[in-house]
């Protein structure tokens, strides 16, 4: 059968025109894709067509060749509109989705620090800021170190202040962190500024003692430390520690001659209360003041028991509660709580 | 120490009166903290000072009396219906609550009908006004007494007044008297002390006796008792104290008892100065003295010679002999020890010096004539045996923080006086003073330069100077910008110059102090390792609660764990503490895990069952060399742990509970190692640590082989014995053993894909994870980058029994090319073989 380049125009054009509707049940790209190499790939039937091309008078073959070239337009442009349409598909189908987001959150972490230790990290970076690095020593002590070394001899009536656990005859559970900066002092010479947060132990037991508890004392010796800079670094401490408790409200600082045989002069130190601003409340007994610590210039005596020149150098200790500041500032009402792993405490921090 | 406030104003001179609230003001910013200011008379009132001029029986009741009562010198009287037994003759003030009068309680008087009779209030008793514990009938008022008609009753019974409960500092021996407090007041007021003046009165009330004749004291130990100051009183009535004299003792806290006790106590409280009664005829007289009516006849009570015997009675002051005896006034025998001070008469113990008086010589209601000691005694001896003994007193308690030796003159005559009065007798000439040494007063070097280089204000020189005065302290210039300054003798904490600018800035006031920032001067170096906190957010960051515990537990806590025994474990053998508050705080912890369990059974008992805890703090551990039982000669040990325990079950989300399992606590010990770049640990099966299951219990060591902790399920039988009912996996590890962490550095980026393959293997049970692991890595492929387990399982009847098979997933990368496959199969061939020989496996 003689073949015209009419003929396979025609064939082609065929072809062009039953391919949309070929794929058009296909709903994956892989049939469809096969579909398209069934026309058009190497043993597809517009190759088919095209190898009777040889048959026909030269000129006429690139009449053919245009139609057949249109043909792979219409198929690949069938295939295109066809992958447009099942992805429009799939994500109108995916947009259709609805989640239940009142659902909980599937949990992440839940770990947390202790309250005291994210008071003591926060106190440790303020005190940070100016200047002060952490020192440490161990918790059972000598009784030189806690008592003897820093002027409270034994049938010292200061004792009575803090009862004390005894391991032996001259060994104890420390009663205050004052120990280490004597063994800071021992071993460092000044200029020394420092904060010794720590575990200390007392024979006290109430809602607002603990038999074990956590002090941060800090220790400044250097040449010309005056009492006024003692005012002045615990007004920093107040002022960055509770400020978000007064809401910016500048806190104030009291001292109050008091006594503690290492210090001298010694001090309690006061803070004004934030609660109230003044007005009188259940925290600071109406008196609009709220005793945080106990502080003092180094006592000479201290200074000679490790070497230091009193007249060279001065300096001056503070000592604070960290339960006691956590209680004020987050409400705390029973000391017990920090210590008994309770997790329905420990989670609320 | 409670003060009374008209006491302290009695005692001074300032030169503007304060009221109550600025006197406690002002001492508490002076450092004698005010800690409570009560008003005496707030419980009552409208009831008034009035005279009673008519009585006569109530016409229903023969218990009853009607009274005629006036409120003003020829006014008209009232008649009151009183039930008292006790109602006075006309003549006699009382105390009458008319109708609107208030009692304490909150009751309100009215007009009522006592059987019949209408009373308009009442006549009011000690109990009714709370100001007493005389319920026996109602208060009439001393024959004497000089309360003006229809004045508050608070004036008459002298709680028109405040008491200020004050907090001496432990240094302040001398503020536990009125004296040293009105000191205060006149220092941080301004004004002038006016000490109680018993001079001219000693005159008046002398009897013709010599004190020196009637007692000879002797003191035996210099040291314990510095000084000795006796008087004699004579002719002494004992009866009840006057009103208001009592009503001051029961507003500092004591119980009026008689004349003779009450000025001890009155004068106690004003001065400071402890002093003692004795019943001068129960002291005994020199052994083998001529009087034979003093001394051995005691025995029935009798004393046919007291009054007459002017023999005189003897006090040696001296230390206890070991074993020696003597019965307290409080009925108590006292077995004493040579270090206990004594009052000795001839023959015997009569007090517990500056602690307690003995039985057989204290003042009783017959007492006549009294031996008044006024003494100082040394503060540690005080202190020990009023420890040992359990007998703290007012007396001991001032005592032990040192009564100023120059006071005693003071107080004998003070008291001398007030007995005689009180007592209606006579003093006795001239005081018995023995005082082997008066100390030196110190004279103390004051630079004005120092003051302001300590304080950091620029005080000027007449300020401090006049502080110094005010305080008591004796001044002399001693060339520019110095003094030389000489205390009180009451202020025996005065002795340094650094303790004057303490007095200066108190009197100055810290509130003038600026406040500055001290210069920032960089100090040597210091090493700051914060390891703790470091492994401290690790394991918060793993998901885990921290928790702070006790240093201390229970024996039967710290012995849970059934750590061996034999000295191989020094944990097992804990420090004990000498006096601990209760059995819970017996010995101090050796490991951490004891206290994480009780929380996990403390938690469980609150219905928590999910409990992920961990805590990061010290052990105590008998330091190397020291006996494993007794107290210990040297420091602990304190190396820093780091323990997690995980019960129950993960952290929930929709679903079934999935329950933890070791591996979830192993996993979070190597994010710790991570965080802490500790580097590689290795866990190594361990079947013989007693308080793990000893089929899930592993050491873990360091990568140099050393065991830094141990990891695995508690053992159900030490869980058990702390309360945990489920499975508990925990690790343990020395913090301070972890190899330091030096700052991690950058390796490449690779730049070359990676190539993978996997293996699966077919093992004998037993053979560990890390045997295979060993085996990849001996190896030794340079290629190898990661090797990963991928799968793990057993199934008896596709693997046979005690089979196991594994997929490991083995990636391949070279840093400078793409490896082709040959290369990669090369190399995992090469590792394949040697899995198959050495550990031993079968391909699968």
């Amino acid at each position: 059968m003689p073949t015209t380049s009419t003929d396979l125009i025609a064939q082609l054009e065929r072809l062009g025109g039953e391919f949309a509707a070929a794929i058009a049940p296909l709903a994956d790209e892989q049939s469809i894709r096969a579909a398209q190499a069934q026309y058009l790939g190497k043993k597809g039937q517009v190759s088919d067509v095209m190898k009777e091309l040889g048959r026909l008078p030269p000129a006429e073959r690139p009449l053919v060749g245009q139609a057949a070239n249109k043909v792979k337009d219409t198929i690949a442009l069938a295939v295109e509109e066809r992958l447009g349409a099942l992805a429009a598909g799939r994500r109108a189908a995916d947009l259709a989705r609805a989640v239940d987001l009142t659902l909980p959150g599937r949990p992440v972490g839940g770990g947390h620090l202790h309250l005291l230790t994210q008071v003591r990290l926060e106190l440790v970076e303020i005190f940070a800021e100016i200047g002060f690095a952490v020192a440490e020593g161990p918790q059972v002590e000598t009784d030189w170190h806690t008592f003897e070394a820093l002027a409270i001899p034994k049938d010292h009536p200061a004792r009575d202040m803090q009862d004390t656990f005894y391991v032996a005859d001259e060994i104890v559970l420390r009663t205050h962190t004052s120990p280490v900066q004597l063994r800071t002092r021992q071993t460092h010479t000044p200029p020394r500024r420092i904060v010794a947060p720590g575990v200390v132990y007392r024979r006290d037991d109430d809602a607002t003692h603990s038999p074990m508890f956590t002090q941060i004392e800090g220790l400044v010796v250097d040449e010309g430390v005056r009492v006024s800079d003692l005012k002045g670094v615990l007004l920093h401490f107040v002022n960055r520690f509770y400020a978000r408790l007064t809401g910016g409200a500048g806190l104030d600082v009291r001292l109050r001659p008091s006594y503690f045989p290492f210090v001298e002069p010694g001090v309690e130190i006061d803070m004004s209360c934030g609660f109230c601003r003044g007005a009188g409340c259940r925290l600071c007994k109406g008196s609009g003041w709220i005793e945080i610590g106990g502080a003092g210039m180094v006592d000479p005596d201290v200074f000679a028991q490790v070497g230091i020149d009193s007249e060279r150098y001065t300096g001056f200790a503070f000592g604070m509660g960290i339960e006691r500041m956590a209680m004020l500032r987050h409400g705390v009402n029973d000391i017990k709580y920090y210590y008994e792993g309770d997790l329905r405490f420990l989670d609320q921090f | 120490m409670k003060a009374v406030w008209s006491w302290l104003l009695e005692l001074c001179d300032l030169s503007n009166v304060p009221t109550v609230e600025e006197g406690a003001r002002a001492l508490t910013a002076g450092g004698l903290e005010v800690e409570s200011l009560v008003d005496l008379g707030a419980g009552f009132g409208g009831v008034v000072v009035a005279e009673v001029v008519g009585k006569r029986p109530h016409p229903e009741s023969n218990k009853l009396t009607l009274v005629d009562v006036i409120t003003a010198r020829g006014g008209a009287a009232t008649q009151v219906v009183c039930g008292a037994p006790n109602v006075p003759e006309p003549g006699r003030k009382v105390l009458w609550a008319p109708p609107g009068a208030t009692l304490p309680g909150g009751m309100t008087l009215a007009v009522k009908a006592v059987k019949g009779v209408e009373s308009p209030g009442m006549l009011c008793s000690e109990t009714e006004l709370e100001i007493g514990d005389d319920p026996s009938g109602i208060i009439v008022l001393d024959a004497d007494d000089g309360t003006p008609l229809g004045a508050r009753a608070q004036q008459a019974l002298g709680v028109a007044d405040w008491v200020l409960d004050v907090n001496a500092p432990a240094n302040r021996g001398d503020c536990l008297g009125h004296l040293g407090l009105a000191r205060e007041l006149c220092a941080l007021l301004g004004g002038r002390l006016v000490p109680p003046a018993p001079e001219p009165d000693l005159e008046a009330l002398a009897a013709d006796l010599d004190a020196a004749a009637l007692a000879d004291v002797t003191i035996g130990d210099p040291e314990g008792c510095p000084r000795y100051v006796a008087r004699v009183i004579d002719g002494l009535t004992v009866r009840r104290s006057p009103r208001r004299f009592a009503q001051r003792l029961r507003a500092v806290g004591v119980r009026p008892i008689s004349n003779l006790v009450d000025v001890t106590n009155y004068v106690l409280f004003e001065l400071g100065q402890p002093l003692h009664a004795f019943d001068w005829h129960h002291v005994r007289g020199a052994r083998g003295s001529r009087d034979a009516t003093r001394g051995g006849v005691n025995a029935g009570g009798l004393y046919p010679g007291r009054g007459d015997g002017n023999v005189p009675c003897v006090i040696d002051v001296r230390r206890a002999r070991a074993g020696e005896r003597m019965t307290t006034l409080d009925g108590q025998e006292r077995t004493l020890v040579p270090d206990d001070l004594l009052i000795c008469d001839g023959e015997r113990p009569v007090a517990l010096a500056g602690v307690m008086g003995g039985s057989d010589s204290e003042v009783s209601a017959t007492t006549s004539r009294v031996l008044l000691e006024s003494a100082s005694f040394q503060p540690r001896s005080i202190r020990r045996t009023a420890r040992r003994l359990g007998l703290p007193s007012e007396a001991s308690q001032r005592f032990e923080r040192g009564v100023d030796p120059e006071l005693a003159p003071l107080a004998a005559a003070r008291a001398a006086v007030l007995l005689a009065r009180l007592g209606g007798g006579r003093i006795a000439r001239g005081q018995v003073d023995v005082y082997p040494r008066s100390p030196i007063r110190p004279i103390v070097p004051l630079r004005l330069s120092r003051i302001r280089s300590l304080i950091g204000a620029d005080l000027h020189p007449g300020e401090c100077e006049a502080a110094l005065l005010r305080l008591g302290c004796e001044v002399v210039p001693d060339g520019e910008g110095h003094w030389k300054v000489t205390p009180p003798s009451a202020r025996a904490d005065l002795g340094r110059e650094v303790d004057l600018i303490e007095d200066i800035l108190r009197v100055h006031g810290y509130g003038n102090v600026p406040a500055t920032l001290p210069a920032l001067r960089v100090g040597p170096a210091q090493l700051v390792d914060d390891v703790a906190d470091r492994a401290r957010r690790a394991l918060a960051g793993a998901g885990l609660a921290e928790a702070i515990t006790f240093g201390f537990q229970s024996r039967d806590r710290a012995a849970a764990l059934g750590l061996a025994t034999d000295g191989s474990d020094r944990r097992a053998h804990p420090v004990a503490l000498r006096n601990p508050m209760s059995a819970e705080q017996a010995v101090m912890r050796t490991s951490l895990l004891p206290n994480l369990l009780a929380a996990v059974a403390r938690n469980a008992s609150y219905g928590i069952a999910d409990v992920a805890l961990f805590e990061v703090g010290a052990v105590f551990l008998r330091a190397a060399g020291q006996a494993l039982d007794g107290e210990p000669t040297a420091l602990c040990d304190e190396p820093l742990h780091a323990a997690a325990v995980l019960a129950g079950a993960r952290p929930r989300w929709l679903g079934a509970p999935q329950p933890w399992d070791v591996f979830d606590v192993k996993g979070v010990l190597e994010a710790l190692t991570r965080a802490l770049g500790a580097g590689e640990l290795r866990t190594v099966a361990a079947s013989d640590i007693p308080y793990l299951h000893p089929g899930v219990a592993a050491r873990v060591h360091d990568a140099d082989g050393r065991v830094i902790g141990e990891l695995g399920e508690v053992h159900p039988a030490v869980r058990e014995r702390l309360g945990v009912e489920g499975p508990v996996f925990m690790f343990d590890v020395a913090l301070g053993a972890l190899p330091a962490a030096a700052p991690a550095r950058m390796r490449s980026i690779p730049r070359f894909p990676a190539s993978a393959r996997d293996v699966s293997l077919l093992l004998d049970d037993p053979i560990p994870a890390a045997r295979v692991r060993d085996v990849i890595s001996a190896a030794s492929q340079d290629l190898v980058e990661t090797v990963r387990l991928a799968e793990e399982y057993r199934d008896a009847a596709r693997l046979g029994a005690g089979k196991k098979s594994m997929l490991w997933s083995i990636s391949y990368r070279a840093a400078d090319r793409t490896l082709t496959d040959a290369e990669v199969d090369a190399a995992h061939e090469a590792i394949v073989a040697r899995l198959v020989a050495e550990t031993p496996a079968e391909r699968r």
